[in-house]
């Protein structure tokens, strides 16, 4: 089970690379701040699976909600800082 | 970027997610002995639900809730309540935060002393982080300039 848990993260991080690849050459700012959503998603999995690979899932689990938290936050704030100075 | 708009499903989101959010940090407080966190991180997550609120409520509301002087009486109780700790175990005779001496008070045994000396700091630095965390945001998303003084100032002159 610890070797489908390992390449399912590393499917995500392939995944992570995508998205990057969408935040730094993404046209506009609108694709840019959901890639970055949705690399903080996907890294929030990461963190879980990787809690459960070295058998701290209680530990990890907190870690990973702030991390979601956090990113809620983040990318609400952007989207109203770009609504308000009217960039899109 | 604190006016406010009437964007209703952030607003929705925003309603129900605070009170949890804010659970969460009184946990994270509280549970600092045994997982990641502490009063840094709790006061942290604290003042991120405040932030929240004041993003999709707007700054009047934000106001009513939390203010430039809430935010300052908190930070400086918080402080009180650490050092105040701190001075109890200098004047019942033993260094500054040395919780074991607190036993004689709270009529425990020295080691639980100390659990409960620790974890009064970290609520004192909960609140003292999460104060100054909403004042340093309110501080710049308002400039410094807050619309009702600027009125007031024009009515006067």
């Amino acid at each position: 089970m610890d070797n489908f848990f390992l390449w399912l993260g590393m499917g995500l991080f392939f995944l992570v690379l995508l998205c990057l690849y969408r935040g730094v050459f993404g046209p506009g700012v609108l694709n840019r701040v959901a890639a970055i959503s949705a690399i903080g998603t996907k890294t929030l999995v990461i963190l879980l699976i990787m809690g459960y690979i070295y058998q701290r899932v209680d530990m990890f689990v907190d870690i990973s909600m702030v991390y979601a938290l956090l990113n809620f936050l983040g990318t609400i704030t952007v989207a109203k800082y770009l609504e308000m100075s009217g960039e899109i | 970027m604190t006016r406010l708009t009437d964007d209703i499903i952030i607003r929705a989101v925003a309603r129900i997610m605070i009170p949890f959010i804010q659970i969460y940090a009184l946990y994270v407080i509280m549970h600092g002995h045994h997982s990641p966190g502490g009063g840094f991180q709790g006061g942290v997550i604290l003042g991120a639900s405040f932030i929240l609120y004041l993003i999709t409520h707007g700054l009047e509301e934000a106001r009513a809730r939390m203010s430039e002087l809430k935010a300052g009486i908190f930070s400086a109780s918080g402080l009180l309540i650490y050092s105040g700790i701190g001075l109890l175990c200098l004047i019942l005779g033993s260094n500054f935060l040395d919780y074991g001496r607190l036993s004689l008070i709270l009529k425990v045994i020295p080691a639980q002393a100390r659990s409960l000396g620790i974890l009064g700091v970290e609520i004192g630095v909960g609140i003292t982080v999460m104060a100054v965390m909403f004042s340093i945001f309110f501080d710049i998303s308002t400039g410094g300039i807050i619309p009702e003084d600027e009125e007031i100032k024009e009515e006067n002159g």
